[in-house]
């Protein structure tokens, strides 16, 4: 167990630390001046390089490396150029509500794909097969935004049952306690706001669900197709255990192995991807903030939302390793950890998951 | 003596690539209540098949025939009664014990389950498991109750699927080669214990195996399958006395050939397995192709 | 030496199964995938002289006319002709691909040959990097590039092909790893060829066969983050007939003017599709084991 941890944090730290090298060659990379960008405007020659010495610009690349990771671990990302404010500070008041419409999109997400593929694998054949592909092939070519203006288009549009976009009903308004429009709404003991936020969360939530569907599918297919053909379960049923026993206590707690792995890279890519669902819905959020800030070449937010994307994007698949030491009990024995074939990194795993290593534009 | 198990023209198909493919053709065996049967043949007679079907485990296999346990006609009854017979009325250990226990699950759940799953109290499950694990010569059984598969050896978990298929105290307990996958040693005992638990409780079994020194030792009568068929059946002295079946002669490998059956080499008892290999002329491609095809 | 031909040449393994597999050729829908390829490399090619009309050519008073016989798949807020739009988006849309994925493959070849050849400490410093590169999503990663090149098509084009390499440089790293020991390349060492010689002259030709099947497997996701960058204003700008751009400035008007954004959503779908059957055909075709468990 403690190999196994040790493990996983190592590799936790070593993905940190290139997250944050990548970061700063970023900013060293990018043209324009942050000394220039600091004094501000106005700034005579003499104020650029007094912030120069300030920002410690003038010193070489290794210092400002180290000056750099030593900001980041006090939480200072830059300053935004736009909203005056710390970037930390502008990240902490839209990340609720990405994390909201991303939890919704994980719901639907494990909702939809876990029955479908044990569905499929109960039910193999032809059909199944033929389904799973087709499931895989549209997961990874329609484009995302496209998919979700078409949602639009047909319950807002045609049917007229859900709001086009936005966080809430025209006129309601919830007092910004945690960021994520839904659970303030809650807390504010708006009922009516509640219930408005959640209608306007479910388009957006099924279009950022709908290309991680098919490869949590075909995970689940496959594990419990291989779980299904094993002699355990063959025993389970030969000692008059019921079906739904056998598929869901042996088969599918197999299955969750690979699955929830799988669904902990996932939950960092649906962050990823939330800079196009966020901007086809008029959401707020860290994907919305992002592209506002690209195109306003305000270089610290967004340097900052990839650090605090691949931060969530680690401490996520650390958890999954850690909830895999309850899941599969023989990680808890270290001499198994050691016999089993090298532990690779989680992103090794990717090249199986879609034949075109891509998900609906999210790599 | 009145017949526990009977089976009655049995025949098995699998959905093959065009067509239904046969692979047990009408097989007779019984196992009369407290006996032990052997089950002898080559690799890919159709030994596993015929066992399973007992139970049904197979869902894409289709069964036709007559199997009768305990008077009741199993093929095509409903799944309800199928289900209400494993575990209690016809109990099964598998080849491998490596993978016949779900990894996830503690061991002595795993045990106790056919027992809950039949409406007993976990508490007088765990303790009748723990008896039954202590019995079968595990160590320490309790403390070692909660652990998992992957904590126990080979033999010790050959043990754990045993009582599994035992707890629930079936009439007939069918093994299917359930030492092949253990030290020569480990057999030994593994199927001394067979033995003994079976005479203790009056069980009939049904042994599957390739391995006629076995046979010898354990079983009171022995059937012979070939090809999906019965070549022969007969108690266990009589056979090895006289055995009637040329196929049977070269399995025993004590008569020199005869003419009849010219795919039978000959050989000497004790190079009797690799008769398997050179007699098995249908190599094993078809299950191979079938596996990958589905 | 049978380690050197491709795997569709080689000598079958188990020629028992032989007969049993029918050939019957290329699937039916791979079929159609294939054709579908061409047809759209062909439109790519000749679009601006098929379209019907200017597809730049602004006329307000022919603003969102629905599908007609004049414009088959109707006219943009702008009175554009969505069709002749498609058509000449292909271009700009599949050129941006192509070069992206030109740029990927020649920094995948270099990363990954010096990663193969170059010892131990260097591999694992290129290989640790290409790590977080496959780590985090690629849009994000491009989003950080793209603000440094200011908004426009062609610093979304270096964006993505900044965050894209690191997939190839591994597989060119683990095919140089495998040929290096491959008997055609020791008898060239035995030989004294010179290590570039033999990277560039023996080892780099011999692993080609993989790569095409990953470019083609490519296209459609270096596509769909190209137009989702144009979609959300970073890419293409305004007028470019950029795919994802054309949806974007179709988004304001979802409800009276869907044709607007439907087409250019079905083109990009369309291509993605055809481009991912093609690459998984190719894939099955180089190595035939993959068939049946392909699908799970
Ligand atoms: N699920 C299945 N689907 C299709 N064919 C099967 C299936 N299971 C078994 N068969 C076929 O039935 C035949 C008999 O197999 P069986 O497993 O009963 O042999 P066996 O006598 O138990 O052999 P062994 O001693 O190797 O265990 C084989 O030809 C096999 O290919
Ligand atoms: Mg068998």
């Amino acid at each position: 167990m403690i190999r196994y941890l040790a493990q996983r944090l190592a590799l936790a730290v070593v993905v940190l630390a290139g997250l944050l090298v990548m970061a700063f060659v970023m900013v060293q990379i990018l043209p324009g001046d942050p000394a220039r960008a600091a004094a501000g405007r106005n700034a005579t020659a003499e104020q650029v390089e007094a912030a120069r010495v300030a920002l410690g610009l003038d010193e070489p690349v290794i210092q400002q490396f180290w000056r750099f990771i030593g900001r980041v671990f006090q939480g200072d990302l830059g300053t935004s150029v736009f909203t005056h404010q710390p970037v930390l500070q502008d990240i902490a008041a839209v990340l609720p509500s990405s994390l909201e419409l991303v939890a919704a999109a994980m719901i639907i997400n494990i909702v939809v794909a876990v029955p479908l593929g044990v569905f499929a694998a109960y039910r193999r054949g032809r059909a199944a097969d033929v389904a799973a592909r087709l499931l895989a092939l549209l997961g990874a070519a329609l484009p995302v935004f496209w998919l979700g203006l078409l949602l639009q288009l047909f319950f807002a549009g045609t049917l007229k049952w859900l709001p086009l976009y936005g966080q809430i009903g025209f006129g309601m308004d919830v007092p910004t306690i945690t960021g994520a429009t839904t659970i303030d709404a809650l807390l504010s003991g708006d009922p009516a706001a509640f219930g408005s936020s959640l209608v306007y969360l479910i388009l957006p939530a099924i279009t950022l669900s709908a290309s991680f569907i098919a490869v949590i599918a075909r995970t689940v297919r496959s594990s419990m197709i291989t779980a299904l053909d094993s002699d355990y379960v063959a025993l389970a049923r030969a000692t008059g255990a019921s079906e739904f026993r056998v598929v869901v206590r042996h088969g599918l707690r197999n299955a969750l192995i690979p699955m929830s792995t799988i669904l902990g890279m996932q939950l960092g890519w649906m962050l990823g991807t939330t800079v196009l669902v966020e901007s086809t819905f008029n959401r707020t959020g860290i994907g919305a903030y992002m592209v506002t800030a690209v195109l306003q070449t305000d270089i610290y937010p967004v340097i900052g939302s990839i650090i605090v994307i691949g931060i969530v994007f680690i401490v996520t698949n650390f958890v999954v390793d850690l909830l895999q030491l309850w899941i599969n009990p023989r990680l808890r024995d270290s001499a198994w950890v050691r016999r089993r074939p090298a532990a690779g990194i989680p992103v090794a795993a990717q090249a199986g998951l879609t034949p075109a290593g891509s998900v609906g534009g999210v790599r | 003596m009145t017949a526990l198990l009977e089976i009655s023209g049995l025949r098995v198909s699998y959905p093959g690539v065009d067509e239904p493919v046969e692979v047990v053709h009408g097989v007779d065996l019984v196992v009369p209540q407290g006996r032990k049967v052997a089950l002898v043949g080559e690799s890919g007679s159709g030994k596993s098949v015929t066992a399973r079907s007992v139970l049904q485990l197979d869902p894409d296999a289709t069964i036709a025939g007559s199997i009768r346990l305990g008077g009741q006609e199993l093929v095509g009854a409903a799944p309800k009664i199928v289900r209400g017979i494993r575990g209690s009325g016809a109990g099964l250990v598998f080849q491998d014990p490596l993978t016949s226990l779900n990894p996830v699950m503690r061991i002595g759940w795993q045990i106790m389950q056919p027992l809950v799953i039949r409406g007993v109290s976990k508490k007088e499950a765990r303790e009748r498991g723990i008896a039954l694990l202590d019995r079968l010569g595990v160590v320490n059984a309790a403390a070692r109750f909660d652990d998992y598969p992957h904590q126990f050896s080979g033999g010790m978990r050959q043990r754990v699927v045993i009582a599994i298929a035992i707890i629930a105290e079936p009439a007939l307990l069918i093994a299917d080669e359930p030492t092949t996958a253990l030290d020569v040693q480990v057999q030994a005992q593994v199927l001394e214990l067979l033995h003994e638990v079976a005479d203790e409780r009056g069980m009939g079994v049904l042994l599957i195996t390739h391995d006629l020194a076995i046979v010898a030792g354990f079983a009171d009568d022995v059937v012979v399958m070939r090809h999906g068929e019965v070549v022969e059946s007969a108690p266990v002295d009589e056979l090895f006395a006289a055995p009637k079946h040329p196929y049977t002669r070269g399995l025993l490998g004590a008569i020199p050939r005869l003419d009849s059956d010219p795919s039978v080499r000959l050989t000497s008892v004790a190079d009797y397995v690799d008769t398997f290999e050179t007699v098995d002329d249908e190599p094993a491609a078809p299950a191979a192709e079938n596996g990958a095809a589905r | 030496m049978t380690a050197l031909l491709p795997a569709r040449l080689r000598p079958s393994s188990s020629p028992r199964r032989a007969p049993r597999r029918r050939r019957r050729g290329v699937p039916v829908a791979e079929r159609i995938a294939l054709v579908v390829v061409v047809l759209i490399i062909v439109i790519a090619i000749i679009g601006p002289w098929i379209a019907p009309y200017d597809p730049y050519r602004v006329d307000l008073a022919q603003a969102l006319q629905p599908p007609s016989a004049a414009h088959w798949f109707g006219t943009d807020v702008n009175g554009r002709d969505v069709l002749s739009r498609v058509l000449v988006g292909a271009q700009v849309t599949l050129s941006a691909t192509g070069i992206v994925l030109l740029i990927t493959l020649v920094i995948g070849v270099i990363v990954g040959t010096v990663a193969a050849l170059g010892g131990r400490v260097v591999d694992e410093v290129l290989m640790r990097i290409t790590d977080i590169g496959l780590a985090l999503p690629s849009i994000i990663l491009a989003l950080g590039f793209a603000v440094a090149l200011g908004p426009g098509l062609q610093s979304a084009v270096v964006a993505i092909a900044a965050t894209w390499w690191p997939g190839y440089a591994r597989l060119v790293r683990s095919i140089v790893r495998e040929t290096r020991h491959a008997e055609f390349v020791e008898s060239a060492v035995a030989l004294g060829v010179s290590r570039w010689r033999l990277v560039t002259k023996h080892i780099l030709p011999n692993s080609l066969d993989p790569m095409y099947v990953q470019v083609t497997l490519d296209v459609a996701a270096v596509m769909l983050v190209i137009s989702g960058l144009s979609f959300v204003g970073v890419g293409a700008q305004v007028p470019s007939a950029e795919w994802g751009a054309m949806i974007a400035s179709a988004a304001d008007n979802v409800l009276n003017g869907w044709w607007a954004l439907v087409f250019p959503g079905l083109a990009i779908a369309i291509t993605a599709i055809a481009f991912n059957l093609s690459g998984d055909w190719l894939r099955v075709r180089q190595d035939p084991t993959l068939r049946d468990g392909g699908a799970r």
